[in-house]
């Protein structure tokens, strides 16, 4: 149905930055979701999409059609608020049916479309009531509502679900991603939260600073991050400060083979940390073990004193002050001396088998 | 929102103005220009006219400047009499206001008591009347007490005036004042009496003198009450001006008043406005 | 005695003291207002109904009221001083709901400097307002200045005229109208607003279904502020207004002061109590809703 395409989207208010040229093209039907840190410029991006805020410099095209400076009222474009935006002196009908009345569609047309829109998000039998008579995901649902009645090409959300609690979330969550793909409807997703992104997206685009870090699928991202951010923002991880001499890194009294040389994080995955044996000669140190249930989660000292998760299997139990052996499945390296580019990246069992730790 | 930036618009501060906004706010432009040029000008043109000795008809500009109208103002019997009679009305209203309003304030701010809100509500009455037709039936009372034409009369007339500012605005502020600070306070030691003269009463103090600056400055300017209880023997400053503008001996000599009253009450308002806001204002008014 | 009672008995003496406390601390101001507003006010009302009869009693009659609407002159000072209400009260808000939206929704230095310039009256007596205007707009004022440098005739000046008092209070009251309108404002959000546009909204539907219908309360107290305000306004149309017809504020004064007739002077007061009825109660009902609706939030 709908393809967008960002060229070079920039936005500066003054003499800040908040978008330095953002390219992306999203595909027909497919769900985006713009992730990174308050301040990183997603919401930004979102707004200009919509045309909420004019571009400084570059383009957003929607099936090939520039519409950098169509207004918002002639963008073919629906936005989900964060704040949910409803108009609290209308009805649900009032809200969802108020874009179809500025249209001049017939009544009966407008009944029905709006009928079926809050059947859509589970609201049937809802029109008479007024938003604040509805709870907060309720209240949200209506605004989906309002947004796809008018069958926009592209829906845009920007954090649709900040204000509710985490329980209603994922379940919301779950929903929207039906309706999408029920609707295949093209569609952004503004989130700072990882799990949300990780959930819900087709894609992922990690920004930071105004600027795109990485894109790609969920397992890609968490699996093979370009950066030491992206590494850091999604999933747990383990960023141990280290320098490269020799062909071999040493950080946090942990000592690697990498490629490369001058200063450089070390990153490993707690889940890629393995607990070899127990006894006075092991590596780490037992601080304390959290019980999860379905995983336990170690955290524990090394030798200078910097932190280590491990996660590990269910029914684990380690006492505090013991002293572990580990071995290191997987871990990337990533060398400071440019901004976060990848110097070296252990790939796993096949570069780096079993990799025992040596101390400096 | 600094309103001491306000300066007749020179280029370089329209360029700024027009650089910030990338040139398309033309709306804001259209009203930069109609408000600068119907509220600035004719209060430039007050200023120009007090420092003009000689400005005769057609002349854009003054023929001479100088200060002569101003020694001659400063002569004047009346002017330090008139002033002398405002100050003495401004400070003994707002002295009495302070002293009947603010404990009130603490009342409707902290306590709670039968017919509380209805109380406090009751203070809008004073604005529900249309203000001129209840001065004038207060009028018709005082000319039976025999308060017209008195000190007293016109202390009592602005007071009821000074009533909603000095009960409404300090309840608020005492009201917002974080009960867990007095908590902590009373935790740490301290009786009653002690909270309320170290906590509560500097946390709520900006506000109160905001509002004990509005009142006084609102009496010094209050003009019907006076003229209507005061006349003809109380005579403020701003009567004083009335004569002056209704007789136009010298057209000067009004400028030189104005100028002369307005300055300093201009800083004391812009002061009390800085620690108000105008929501604060707009909700005295009940906006 | 009372030192040597136990705690339970003394339980009940401090409640009573804390509720009597407080009362006693907020008579004084009460008890001012009942007897400088509501008591001169009612008893006005009742005085103008009352007109002395046979052998020193008094009778009630309207002929008070039948002598003010049979006087043509006072009629017209009547319906000059609704024309000024109805003529500013409508450019009031003609000019201060534009600023009011563009001051609220606007960012930047621009706007600030907008908001700067309408607040300004605020801070100016209308005795100097007054002074202003004539030195302005009065004959050979500065605006005759501009118009003879360039070799235009001079202006028919608003001094004077029913207009006089128009701009003045207009100009008087501007930065109170446009302040009620953006707390008003306050309960448009940019959100909402950006959602109606996202739908297909332009500018005057976003006015007409979005941003009116959440002021309502808020444009009914400016509305009623500025009614109540104008109506009897007293040192603007006495200084700019013209002799006759001349509006209830000066009237009043002369009936009262020059002419002596307290009895009459009365009798326009409650006149203006009466038009001024609707608004007054208009502008303590939404004030008093307003409050309750905060209370029952939780927010002062």
């Amino acid at each position: 149905m709908a393809r967008l395409d960002l060229d070079l989207l920039g936005k500066s208010f003054g003499d800040t930055t908040a978008v330095a040229g953002v390219s992306l093209n999203v595909g027909d039907g497919e769900l985006v979701s713009l992730l990174g840190p308050s301040g990183s410029g997603k919401s930004t991006v979102l707004r200009m999409i919509g045309g909420f805020e004019r571009p400084s410099s570059g383009r957003v095209l929607i099936d090939g059609v520039d519409v950098t400076h169509v207004p918002p009222e002639r963008r073919p474009t629906g936005m989900v608020f964060q704040s949910h935006a409803l108009w609290s002196h209308m009805t649900v009908f009032g809200n969802v049916s108020f874009g179809l009345r500025l249209r001049r569609v017939p009544r009966e047309e407008i009944a029905k479309r709006v009928e079926a829109t809050l059947e859509l998000v589970g609201l049937a039998g809802y029109g008479e009531r007024l938003p604040n008579q509805l709870s907060g995901g309720q209240q949200q649902r209506v605004a989906l509502a309002r947004s796809l009645v008018l069958e926009p090409k592209i829906l845009l959300l920007d954090e649709p679900f900040a204000s509710l609690d985490q329980h209603l979330r994922e379940r919301l969550r779950d929903e929207v991603r039906d309706i999408q793909k029920r609707l295949g409807i093209t569609a952004l997703f503004v989130t700072h939260g990882q799990d949300e992104a990780l959930a819900l997206a087709d894609r992922i685009v990690v920004m930071r600073d105004g600027r795109i870090e990485q894109v790609g699928q969920p397992g890609d991202i968490y699996a093979a991050p370009r950066t030491a951010f992206v590494a850091g923002f999604i999933g747990a991880m383990n960023m141990l400060e280290g320098a490269i001499t020799d062909g071999r890194i040493l950080a946090g009294g942990l000592h690697l083979a990498a490629a490369g040389s001058g200063p450089a994080h070390l990153a490993i995955r707690p889940e890629d940390i393995e607990i070899t044996d127990s006894g006075e000669d092991g590596h780490v140190t037992v601080r304390r073990m959290i019980d999860f249930g379905s995983h336990v989660v170690i955290d524990s000292s090394l030798a200078d004193g910097s932190h280590l998760r491990l996660q590990t299997t269910k029914g684990v139990r380690v006492g505090e002050g013991e002293r572990l052996g580990v071995r290191v499945r997987h871990y990337m390296v990533f060398a400071e001396a440019l901004r976060d580019p990848i110097r070296y990246r252990g790939a796993g069992v096949d570069m780096l088998p079993n990799m025992e730790l040596n101390y400096a | 929102m600094s309103l001491l930036s306000i300066s007749p618009p020179t280029p370089s501060l329209l360029t700024r103005l027009l650089r910030r906004t990338g040139g398309a706010d033309w709306f804001g432009l259209l009203a930069f220009i109609f408000l600068a040029s119907t509220i600035i000008l004719p209060l430039v043109v007050v200023g120009i006219w007090a420092f003009a000795e000689v400005w005769r008809y057609p002349a854009v500009l003054p023929q001479r400047f100088g200060l002569g109208f101003w020694g001659e103002m400063l002569a004047r019997r009346d002017v330090w009499a008139a002033l002398t009679t405002s100050l003495e009305l401004s400070f003994t209203v707002t002295a009495l206001s302070m002293l009947i309003c603010l404990p009130a304030a603490y009342a409707f701010g902290r306590m709670e008591f039968p017919f509380r809100n209805t109380l406090f509500l009751s203070f809008l009455t004073l604005r529900a009347f249309p203000k001129f037709g209840l001065l004038i039936v207060i009028a018709t009372i005082f000319l039976n007490l025999g308060l017209v034409g008195t000190f007293a009369g016109v202390v009592l007339i602005q007071l009821v005036d000074t009533l909603m500012y000095m009960v409404w605005i300090p309840a608020a502020a005492f009201q917002s004042v974080d009960r867990r600070l007095e908590e902590a306070a009373q935790d740490a030691g301290a009786t009653p009496l002690q909270v309320f003269w170290h906590v509560t009463l500097p946390q709520s103090l900006p506000t109160i003198a905001a509002a004990v600056i509005l009142t006084f400055v609102g009496t010094f300017y209050e003009t019907e009450g006076a003229w209507l209880i005061g006349a003809p023997t109380v005579t403020t400053m701003p009567i004083l001006m009335i004569s002056f503008i209704n007789n136009q001996l010298v057209i000067q000599y009004g400028a030189v008043l104005s100028l002369m009253l307005w300055v300093p009450s201009f800083v004391a308002l812009m002061f009390a406005r800085r620690v108000l806001g105008g929501d604060a204002i707009a909700r005295g008014l009940g906006g | 005695m009372h030192e040597a009672a136990s705690p339970l008995s003394r339980t009940p003496a401090v409640s009573a003291r804390s509720r009597v406390l407080p009362l006693l601390l907020v008579a004084t101001p009460v008890l001012l207002a009942l007897w400088l507003v509501i008591w001169p006010a009612a008893e006005a009302v009742i005085l103008t109904f009352l007109v002395p009869g046979e052998g020193g009693t008094e009778v009630w009659s309207t002929a008070n009221y039948a002598r003010f609407f049979g006087d043509s002159y006072s009629v017209n000072n009547f319906t000059n001083t609704l024309w000024t209400t109805a003529v500013t009260t409508t450019i009031l808000l003609v000019i201060g709901l534009p600023l009011a939206i563009y001051l609220r929704f606007a960012k930047g230095q621009l706007p600030a400097t907008v908001q700067s310039l309408v607040m300004f009256p605020m801070f100016v007596p209308s005795i100097i307002v007054a002074y202003a205007f004539i030195r302005t707009l009065g004959p050979n004022g500065t605006v005759d200045i501009f118009l003879h440098a360039v070799g235009l005739p001079r202006m028919r000046t608003p001094y004077l005229t029913p207009w006089g008092p128009v701009i003045g209070l207009v100009w008087d009251g501007l930065p109170l109208t446009v302040l009620l309108l953006l707390s008003g404002l306050g309960n448009v959000t940019r959100p909402a607003v950006d959602a109606a546009r996202d739908v297909g909204a332009g500018w005057l539907a976003i006015l007409v279904y979005i941003i009116l219908p959440r002021m309502r309360s808020s444009l009914l107290v400016t509305l009623s502020f500025n009614v109540l305000g104008i109506f009897s306004s007293f040192t603007l149309p006495y200084l700019l207004g013209p002799a006759a017809p001349e509006m209830m504020g000066p009237f009043m004064q002369r009936t009262f002061g020059d002419l002596q007739d307290v009895g009459m002077a009365r009798t326009q007061a409650v006149i203006t109590f009466a038009v001024c009825l609707l608004f007054g109660a208009l502008y303590v009902w939404s004030i008093a809703k307003g409050r309750t609706k905060s209370a029952a939030g939780g927010k002062s």
